[in-house]
């Protein structure tokens, strides 16, 4: 049984350090790889309603945890340069928004196109789903593989996935191991 | 015996050599990684004053005795000027956990008078051992991962 | 036009300055969800 989270509601959360107790960032853009199947990083922004961007990116191989109030990193140095950074974190240029993309089943089966991503609650950005909206206009969970294709602008998944698809983020933290446990026997 | 940070709030400081009122105890300055206070913050604004722990005579349960007046010193960096505005206060600080989970606020902390070592902060409804506290600064108190009770 | 007029522009073209400062702050803030695509 997992803890999820929507992706969506990292945006906006402080970045916090375990050591300091300092919020010393906020999150702008939260940046994910669908082939690596995890977060590649997240761009910021000032503490501040009226505060400006924060130049400095923080990979994700430098988060200490994501959680449903904050981001935490082990203290201000994980934050870095866009020139000392992966480049998908520091240029926007490789970027585009995942909303809407299509998901399509190796089949060539659509099971809608994409909403949100779902994390894993305390990991540094493990993504175990999507949430889509259903070719019937309803809300649907679908658990992801470690790895996914990206083709064109399309999605790919296993065929299998269609028997996973849920209604709630309840109902997709049961199936997330099934999920994978069937994909492993295959 | 055990003291509190809520009990302690507002107790009297006295001189020991004068027996004169020198002010009361405004906030307590905690070094998280120790575990310990180092620090008694008395008075507000501009008028506060720093007393470092080990000039503390006796922390007793009705007042903190101090040499004299000269044990009260302005604040000499940053973060014991965040201390001396309250910044750094742990009554009523955020608790997060180290996985990014909001764990309520610190109602209050015991600790030993005699050493100054923290024993247990009370979070919510929750008692935790001060050995949890992995860091303390103006934002939120950080908690070890083994107090989150949501993953 | 007379000072209180002068006055009253000079505050509403501030009043206006301060709004642009805040909506484009605002939106250079906005984020969101983004994928990339690996280099093959």
């Amino acid at each position: 049984m997992k803890l999820l989270m929507h992706a969506s509601q990292i945006n906006g959360l402080p970045v916090v350090t375990v050591q300091g107790g300092e919020d010393v960032a906020e999150v702008r853009d939260v940046i994910y790889s669908p082939e690596a199947g995890h977060l590649v990083g997240l761009t910021l922004n000032k503490r501040g309603f009226l505060s400006g961007r924060r130049r400095e990116v923080l990979p994700a191989g430098a988060i200490h945890a994501i959680g449903r109030d904050a981001v935490m990193v082990d203290d201000e140095s994980r934050l870095v340069l866009p020139e000392d950074a992966p480049d998908d974190v520091a240029h926007p240029g490789a970027d585009r928004n995942v909303m809407g993309d299509d998901v399509l089943t190796e089949s060539g089966a659509s099971l809608g196109t994409v909403r949100d991503l779902v994390l894993l609650v305390g990991s540094a950005g493990d993504v175990v789903g999507y949430e889509i909206e259903k070719v019937d206009g309803g809300r649907g969970y679908i658990p992801l593989p470690a790895q996914l294709a990206v083709s064109g602008s399309a999605l790919v998944v296993p065929d299998i996935t269609e028997e996973f698809v849920r209604d709630d983020l309840v109902g997709l933290g049961a199936a997330v191991d099934d999920f994978r446990a069937r994909l492993g026997l295959r | 015996m055990t003291d509190s940070f809520r009990r302690a709030g507002g107790r009297k400081l006295i001189s020991r050599s004068s027996a004169q009122d020198l002010g009361s105890v405004a906030h307590l300055l905690v070094d998280a990684e120790r575990r310990q206070i180092t620090a008694v913050v008395v008075g507000r604004g501009k008028k506060a004053r720093l007393v470092d722990w080990s000039e503390i005579g006796g922390f007793g349960p009705d007042a903190v005795m101090v040499s004299d007046e000269s044990a009260l010193r302005p604040p000499a960096d940053d973060r014991e000027r965040l201390a001396a505005d309250g910044k750094l206060e742990l009554l009523g600080q955020r608790a997060i956990s180290e996985l990014g989970n909001a764990m309520g606020t610190i109602d209050d902390v015991t600790f030993d008078p005699v050493t100054g070592a923290l024993e247990n902060l009370r979070v919510g409804d929750r008692e935790v051992p001060a050995g949890a506290m992995l860091g303390s600064g103006s934002y939120a108190v950080v908690l070890a991962d083994h107090e989150d009770p949501l993953p | 036009m007379d000072a209180v007029n002068w006055l009253v522009l000079v505050l509403i073209v501030l009043l206006l300055a301060a709004l642009a400062f805040v909506v484009i702050r605002r939106r250079g803030r906005a984020g969101g969800v983004f994928a990339t695509r690996d280099k093959r």
